[in-house]
């Protein structure tokens, strides 16, 4: 078993309409035809039919369903992808609501899971579709079982060290993505193909260590779209096959300064690439690996992460935090107020986030003192 | 002359966007991430996580230049 929280009812294919349902459907007409829903894209030739088709018998995974995500989800399932899968660790929050378009007040007050906000939402928008939200964290331990069954992943992260991960996967299991990046009003993207165009670690020799994020340098709205709506263009000419138009370049971009520039990526592959060179994967090696803790930058929080399973019953908790301090609590997560100070966050795989210290010592004594070492 | 570009970042931290350096033969991508650092230190933790592109090209490591190359250093964008 691993770390991961798959939400029942949408793991396969939509539960069949009431009565009510199928009588509003003929009313509104609510589940439009193939022909009616993608007409648009139909009269598109370079996606046409065929192109539809090949879409709607396609796999994506959207690794991160906040800013980049919730716009990558929005378009993969509109444009009837057949199934995508949305795989995100954090919950709604009030800063999200200012760029992150699948979400609302209502979200934020609930402290929904994102993954699970976004698949309600976009379950109404095109019930056609298989949505998969997952509830976790992108590890060495269950990034080969989250991403490697499918045909495409699209970057909605907001880090590096993920994004390294997503490589060593997509490398080993020869599966194209698509890497965006947003910050303030600066974004970048490209297509990596595996041994076809260089990969992330060919471009980008280490891990950047700090460096700009959205929680501390800020972020607009537009840049996000704009970033998210390019990969997402190339993401679906890759699911449709069409290899001629592909963009060969890293684009980036400041949009607030009106600046565009792009390098050519074409012939470029490092041949000593740990990753695409020399098929060495080391984002996946699990050996020597603890759970991690996490310092949230510009979030104020830790987070841990368990290696190995360690399922949290959370009604248990719940009756063992409640003499203690406030306890909140929803179907996918138990928030447990501590001294008025920190909010320990917990999610049924084991995995927390400690909220009012970006401070790693007190959040593992935290950690040991109400959950466990 | 080889001209190096900045961006974004590296462009704000170093004060300027375009920075001139003499050309050798021989040299490469490399020798200019080197002579970068020393001269502005303000740099140096930048320059082995940026993308370096010769003539608006990807260039992977020690690149061999030509005199009148443009060498560009772009910092990947984490956010998202």
């Amino acid at each position: 078993m691993l770390l991961i929280v798959r939400l029942k009812h949408t793991n396969h294919l939509p539960p069949p309409l009431s009565e009510a349902q199928v009588a509003g459907n003929s009313l509104i007409g609510a589940c439009p035809s193939m022909d009616t829903r993608y007409s648009r894209q139909l009269l598109f030739a370079p996606i046409g039919k065929e192109g539809q088709k090949k879409l709607g018998a396609s796999r994506v995974a959207i690794v991160g369903a906040g800013a980049l995500g919730a716009v990558l989800a929005n378009h993969m399932v509109r444009a009837g992808v057949g199934f995508v899968r949305i795989i995100d660790r954090d919950f709604v929050e009030p800063s999200n609501l200012q760029r992150q378009m699948l979400y609302d007040e209502e979200d934020a007050a609930n402290h929904l899971p994102k993954a699970a906000a976004a698949a309600e939402k976009l379950k109404k928008v095109n019930s056609e579709v298989i949505i998969d939200p997952v509830i976790a964290d992108v590890t060495a331990v269950n990034a080969e079982e989250l991403l490697a069954d499918c045909d495409l992943i699209l970057d909605g992260t907001d880090n590096f060290a993920i994004r390294f991960l997503i490589n060593d996967v997509a490398v080993k299991h020869n599966i194209p993505w698509v890497y965006g990046g947003a910050v303030s009003a600066k974004g970048m993207f490209a297509t990596i193909r595996p041994h076809v165009t260089p990969c992330l670690r060919c471009l980008i020799p280490e891990p950047p260590s700090g460096g700009e994020t959205c929680d501390t340098a800020g972020v607009i709205g537009p840049i996000i779209h704009i970033v998210a709506s390019y990969q997402a263009v190339e993401g679906l000419k890759i699911l449709v096959g069409d290899q001629k138009h592909r963009n060969p370049h890293l684009e980036h971009m400041e949009i607030w300064r009106n600046f565009h520039t792009r390098i050519n990526l074409t012939d470029k592959k490092n041949p000593d690439c740990p990753a695409c060179g020399k098929g060495v994967f080391e984002f996946l090696d699990l050996s020597g690996k603890e759970d991690t803790f996490t310092s949230l930058c510009g979030r104020n929080s830790v987070q841990i992460s368990p290696t190995r399973d360690r399922h949290v019953n959370l009604d248990e908790l719940m009756e063992r935090f409640t003499p203690l301090g406030k306890v909140e609590r929803n179907k996918f997560l138990l928030r447990f107020h501590v001294d008025n100070h920190y909010i320990l966050v917990v999610f049924p795989n084991g995995r927390v986030v400690v909220q009012g210290t970006d401070d790693i010592t007190i959040a593992r004594s935290l950690y040991a003192k109400y959950i466990g070492a | 002359m080889i001209t190096i570009k900045l961006f974004a970042a590296m462009a704000e931290e170093a004060g300027k966007e375009t920075i001139e350096m003499t050309w050798q033969e021989g040299m490469t991508t490399e020798d200019v991430k080197r002579w970068l650092a020393e001269q502005y230190p303000s740099l140096a933790s930048r320059i082995p996580a940026a993308m370096v592109a010769v003539n608006q090209e990807f260039a992977a490591f020690a690149n061999p230049l030509q005199d009148g190359d443009e060498v560009a250093f772009i910092p990947p964008v984490s956010g998202g």
